[in-house]
Formats: C-alpha cells, structure tokens, sequence
C-alpha cells in the first residue's frame, strides 16, 4: 500500500522570519575559500534582448515536443513530468510569448497537487517536500495565473519551518542543513505568497520587480 | 545539496573535522589542478585518464571533467585500432557502472554512459536494457535512467509492444509507479493511435507538438481495456496517486482542430468578429476577408490590447460597405495557413449575421460516447461510487466520480456534481480554490449547453458560487448577461470577448445592454473592464462590497458615463 511521503513539522520549528539571520548567513558564506558554487537550471541570462540569436520558432517547437499527458514537461520528449522542468519551460514560453499554447488548468491542476499535508510541495508525485519546489512549483503556478490553487499559510509555514534559527539560512526541509541555493528560493517562495518585508520578485527571472521595471522588461504571465 | 541532516557535535569533533576535510581538499585541488593544466597543454595521456577517473569516482557532477575524458577518448580514437577502441570502451562502461551504484542519479554519469553506447565499435543493447532493469527494479522513479532506456529502445529498435509489456510487470508488481505510467502514455499512442477521421487508419503520425492532440490519443478498443487496467490498480490501491492522474487523461479527450468556430457581422457598425478555436496572432496567420467576390483590406485587432494570441479578432470594414439594408452582402474569412475559411451572408433587412459551430456541435464540454463506451464509463462510475463509500476521504474517488459524470451526461448529473464537490472541498480543503474554480468552468460550461438548446442569447449563471469566468471565447453573441450571486471577484480581461462586439482603431468597447453583478465587486478597479463599454446602460450592482463605499454614485458614474440606470 502506497505510503504518502511527507514530514513533520515540529512544534518548535521557527514560525516568523528570520531576516537578519538570513543576511548575515549569505554575507558570511561568500568570504569562505572553499565554496562549491551549486549548478541549478540557468535560462536565457544571455538571451535576454538577444532573442534573435536563435531560432524561436524551432526552439518553442521543441519546448512542447516535452510536453506530456499531465500538462507538465520532462527534460526531453518523452521524459517524465518535473517540477524544475516545468518552470525552465514555463519561464520559455512566458518569453516567448506562446503561454497560449499551454494547457493552464491541467498543468495547474499537477502542479497544486505538489503540496502535501505538511504544507511543503513536491517536485514530482510521491516524493519529499523541499523547500526549492516552493519556488519552482510557486513560481510556474504564478506565471500560469493559479497560484491562488494552493494553500498560501500552510506553505508559508513549512517554508520558515526550514530555517535555521543558529545560522540563518534556509534548508531543503526542517532540521537538514542550508544552503545558499535553498535560502535564495525559501525566501523568493516567501515573496511571492505576498510577504511584505521582501520585495517583490518576478516568477519569470527570479529577480526583484524593481530591478525589470528600470529596464523595462514585463514578461507575459496568464489571468 | 538535498537531504543531509544537520547533525551538532563538539568542537574537538569540529576540529577534527576540519583538519581531516583539510587534508582531503588538498589531494583533490592537487588532482584537478594538474587536470586542467594538462587540458590546457593538450595533452591526452593515460595519466590524465586516471587523474579523472580518480576525481569524478567521488564527484560524478563535475562536469568539466567529463569533457575532458571525452576529448581523452575522441583522441584515443584516432591512434588506436577498432578493437582496442571497443576495449577501452567496454572498461568506461565498467567504470561507469561503478560511478552509477554510487550514485544513480548524476547527470554526468548517465551522459557519459550514452556518448559512450553511441561510440562503442559493437554495443550491446541488451547489455544496457538489462542495466537499466537493474536500476530502475532498485528505484523506478530514477527519471536519468528513464531517459537512458528510451534512447537504448530507439538506438535498438526494441519493439513498442515489449516496452508496454514491461510496464506491465513493473505496474504489476510496485507501488509508486507514475513513471511507468506516464511511459505507457507515450507508448500506447504509437501502437495504437486514435486516426481523427477514420478510425480503421493507422498512419504515421506527423512530429506533432503536443500530446492532447490527435496523434497522441489512442483508439477506443486499447482505450476500454486501460479503463480496466487503470481501475484494477487503483481499487488494489485507492491511494495510488499516479493511476488516478492518468485515469483523468484516459476519460479526457483530444484538442480541438485548427479552424474558424464563428464569423459574426454587424451591419450598423461595419465590424466584423472572427472567433476561433484556439488562441492566434491573427496578424502573422494570414487571415483573408472576402467580401462579395472582393478581397478586403482591413485591420485585424485583437479583443484585448495586452493579448498578441487571441481567439477573437475584430476588424472594421470602409464605412458605406454594408451598411444599406437593402443589399445582400456574402462574407468569406480565409485562414490561409491552416487552409480553413467561413462564409457568413448577411440578408437584406437583416442588421446582423452569423456563422457558427455551437459548443455542441463541436463536442467541447463532452464528446459522443459509443455505446459500448458509454456501458463502460456507466459500470466504472459503480464502481467507483462503491469505493467512495468504502474509502469516504479520499478525494480521488470524489474528483473521478465528478469527471465521469461529466463524461456521461453534464446536465443530467448538475446537482450530484455540485454536491460532490462540496464534498471535495471538505475533504481536500488545501485545494479548495482549485475545486471551487473548476466547479465554475463546468457551470459555465453546462450554462452554455443550456443556452444553445434553447437558443437564446442570453447567459444566466447566478447563485452558483463562480469563482472563475472562462469559455468567454464562446459567449461573442451573447447581448445578455446575469452573474448575480456568485463570487467573483473582478472581471477577467477576457471580458472584452462578449457580444455584441465592437470595435474602433484604438478604442474597444461592447453593446452591453444589461449587466446584473451580484459577487464581491468591493473596488473599482474591479470594474475596470466595464469601462470599455460605451453603451452599457444599465448595471445592478446591489449586494456587492463597493455599493458601501463612500460616495460611490459619483465614483462610478465618473467611470461608467454611459450608465443611466445604476443600481446600488
């Protein structure tokens, strides 16, 4: 019998924001000689105004070639559903302008079924909640219009769950150890449930609206 | 990094710790160091061979490295004998073997492993079948070995069939199986493919993009066994998520075809509306009017400034062109790129015209069930009615008696629908936005049915808790609106798709004649849309928020000039 993957949130576990421990722990960690700087899913940092670098057409193609029976993308066609997949393709087709093409209530449908008991979401079915997905899955929910399709408190909760009180930081669940890759996306999930001491963030870019509005970029997101 | 408990020791220990990490972190910067020095000096020798080999046995992620090796073996390539190649080959695959018990799940290893497959002299696929049921009986979520049995079932031509039969075993035998699932939904496609028009063919299907259409669904004889498939799996198993989501794809249906569902003309105002099936750019997709014989030219304008991709598009025709009553106009809208047209002909006396395909011609909310089909999804709505008294919690059960009850008959089953999902949202309150939007869309979607059997133009939804408006691509004739009692919010931009559409160069607004909004409309801004309709004359607003505000009247008559009949 399937057993629902999950944790538990202890009682003790941090319940407010801890920003000033957050800050000291990111300004800390980038002094350390021995860093092991952390691959995660890069996009078109380089392609931004260079659009016509590349073929648009055979690459939009190609995006929804992986596009499978949940609404959701793999890596390649024919690959399984992915919550880090579906956010690299959902920002893509935000910037391509082809967010038409997607099938909004399926694919919001797979992706609000990420979160689980405990308030965390998964990246795909059946696995552990982690803190990231509070950005992938929250992030392509947002650029999809349904994000308002998952519980905003409980998430809320599980995500300041994963903090560490000691030495700031954000871990992928409550009581492992941060990192900086989970710390910048517990607190981009926190800014996009709408929490008012971070500044707003854009779903498309991860980074902070105010930055795009001086220079005039305003990715597509659905209603 | 992902799953590593943060464990607190002393600080001897800590001390310890650090000295030891200290140590190890010399040999290893000491290996790469000298890597990448003989990288740069462009030296291929077997020193460098074993100095990656050393440094990727502990960190298969560095890839880098794995470049390197590559560059190592392309080299090798050139000054060895194909024997000798297909040795040294056969040791990367051992070596990688170890690399994979490590850790199964680097995307540097199983690259490799497929550069390498793809380079061996004489591969042996079955090899490479068998590693990957290895792994994947040791955890069959493992998406990288996923992905390397399919390029080993493509690269050796394994039979669709053989691939089916091992989902099979594996759905027979383990829980926590979505990927064998999801597997079967590309294969059962291939094998046996859903033709659109003659359900005997079996083409090839063209590179399609998306699994919803077509070439992606599967023939109705293959489609009755999975029902019963899928159902044995999730009656041994009601909490098994991943039978119960591709069951919904199963009772689900393709997309629609690329076509023009409705042409509607006004004479008095010379526009014309074209709406269609699915969201274009009506400017890049060569759309044509043709009117009389004569082409025209014309400026397509989407409903919405924002929307490049729209599913109605409005244009204006030279004044004078159709506006005297007494003449017969016949109008044609070509979709050059799909090769589609509709004719629309406008008769004498007449001050509007339209052709359409109704939502029910066109199967949208439902498609036509054979009878054979229809005993089946009847039998399994039993039995899963059944299960849901057994198992009163799960929401799996509630959801798929909903989706099957839309199957059979929207109208007929309404109010169990309504009940069910109040049911739903009890039992699955974290989503309750979910269900309460998706309730809405089948409201709107059996509101819709209703009005084409009736054929009136008129759409009444109230006291239906709407949460959500959709399918406002179907409402374009609609001259009456009532949305009374419900909950909405705000009125989506999509709005400006209702009839009776008009349009200006630059401006938009609608000939709405009656507008009744009971919901929770508590600003201004959430009538912004309203705002577009120079002619809406009358707009009940009582029973929402924003009737409280001070000095109301005066706001809203500033934003809506054209209402004379407000009623707060």
């Amino acid at each position: 019998i399937a057993q629902l993957k999950d944790v538990i949130i202890k009682p003790d576990a941090p319940s407010s924001l801890l920003l000033d421990k957050h800050a000291d722990y990111i300004a800390a960690y980038g002094s350390k000689k021995d860093d092991y700087v952390n691959n995660i899913h890069l996009k078109y940092d380089n392609a931004i105004g260079k659009m016509d670098t590349i073929n648009v057409d055979k690459a939009v193609e190609f995006v929804l070639s992986c596009m499978n029976f949940d609404g959701g993308f793999g890596c390649r066609p024919g690959s399984e559903s992915h919550a880090g997949q579906i956010y690299c393709c959902t920002g893509f087709l935000s910037l391509t302008g082809q967010l038409h093409q997607l099938n909004a209530d399926l694919l919001g449908w797979w992706l609000c079924e990420r979160q689980l008991p405990s308030g965390g979401l998964n990246g795909r079915p059946e696995k552990l909640p982690d803190v990231c997905y509070s950005w992938w899955v929250l992030a392509s929910l947002k650029i999809i219009g349904r994000i308002h399709w998952i519980d905003k408190a409980k998430l809320r909760r599980f995500i300041l769950a994963c903090q560490d009180e000691e030495t700031g930081g954000f871990a992928d669940r409550p009581g492992d150890m941060v990192d900086p890759f989970h710390t910048l996306f517990g607190v981009a999930g926190l800014s996009l449930l709408g929490d008012e001491q971070i500044k707003a963030v854009n779903p498309v870019l991860c980074m902070p609206e105010d930055v795009l509005q001086r220079i005039g970029l305003q990715p597509d997101l659905l209603s | 990094q992902h799953g590593r408990v943060k464990v607190k020791t002393t600080a001897q220990q800590e001390e310890e710790k650090r000295k030891e990490r200290e140590k190890k972190l010399q040999i290893y910067v000491a290996a790469r160091d000298a890597c990448f020095t003989k990288r740069k000096d462009g030296v291929f020798d077997d020193e460098a061979l074993q100095l990656t080999q050393q440094l990727l046995s502990s960190n298969p992620d560095f890839a880098t490295l794995w470049n390197y090796r590559r560059e190592i073996l392309l080299h090798l390539e050139t000054v060895r004998n194909q024997d000798e190649v297909q040795k040294i080959y056969e040791a990367e695959l051992s070596f990688l073997e170890s690399c994979l018990k490590v850790n199964p799940k680097s995307y540097g290893s199983w690259h490799h492993r497929g550069w390498v497959s793809a380079r061996l002299p004489r591969p042996d696929w079955a090899r490479e079948l068998s590693l990957c049921d290895r792994c994947l009986s040791l955890d069959d979520r493992n998406f990288h070995c996923w992905d390397y049995r399919r390029m080993v079932v493509k690269m050796s031509g394994v039979p669709v069939k053989q691939e089916l039969d091992f989902t099979d075993r594996l759905i027979g035998s383990n829980f926590s199986n979505y990927s064998s699932w999801h597997y079967r939904s590309t294969l059962l496609p291939l094998l046996h493919p859903q033709a659109p028009d003659t359900p005997s063919q079996c083409g090839n299907p063209p590179p399609s993009a998306s699994p919803q259409t077509h070439f992606h669904r599967v023939c109705e004889e293959q489609l009755l066994k999975e029902y019963e498939l899928v159902q044995n799996a999730f009656f041994t198993d009601p909490n098994d998520q991943s039978a119960w989501f591709y069951y919904r794809w199963l009772l689900g249906r393709a997309e629609r075809d690329e076509m023009i569902s409705c042409v509607y003309v006004s004479r008095e105002e010379e526009r014309v509306a074209v709406a269609f099936s699915r969201p274009v750019n009506a400017q890049s997709v060569g759309l044509l009017l043709i009117l009389d014989g004569q082409p025209q030219r014309v400026e397509w304008q989407s409903v919405h400034p924002h929307f490049k991709n729209s599913p109605v598009w409005i244009c204006s025709l030279p004044p004078g062109t159709i506006s005297d009553v007494a003449n017969e106009h016949n109008l044609t809208v070509h979709w050059t790129e799909k090769h589609s047209h509709r004719d629309c002909a406008l008769y004498t006396g007449r001050s509007e015209s339209w052709c359409r395909d109704t939502a029910t011609d066109l199967e949208l909310f439902r498609s036509e069930l054979s009878v054979e089909k229809t005993s089946v999804l009847q039998s399994e709505l039993q039995s899963v009615r059944q299960l849901q008294e057994l198992e009163p919690l799960n929401k799996w059960c509630l959801l798929t008696i909903i989706l099957l009850m839309r199957a059979l008959d929207p109208l007929g089953y309404e109010k169990e629908t309504l009940a069910h999902f109040q049911t739903l949202k009890d039992v699955d309150s974290m989503r309750s936005a979910y269900y309460s939007d998706l309730c809405s869309k089948f409201m709107i979607e059996n509101t819709i049915l209703k009005m084409e059997y009736a054929e009136v133009r008129v759409f009444s939804i109230s006291d239906r808790k709407l949460t959500t408006l959709c399918h406002l691509d179907q409402l374009l004739l609609v001259t009456h609106i009532n949305l009374s009692s419900n909950q909405l919010q705000q009125l989506p931009p999509q709005f400006a798709m209702l009839q009776c559409l008009e349009v200006r160069i630059g401006t938009l607004f609608f000939l709405l004649f009656f507008i009744n909004l009971n919901s929770e409309i508590s600003t201004l801004a959430d009538l912004q849309p309203l705002a577009s309709c120079p002619k809406l004359k009358r707009l009940d607003l009582r029973g929402n928020p924003i009737t409280q505000t001070t000095n109301a009247e005066a706001e809203l008559a500033g934003l809506l000039p054209s209402v004379t009949d407000l009623l707060l």
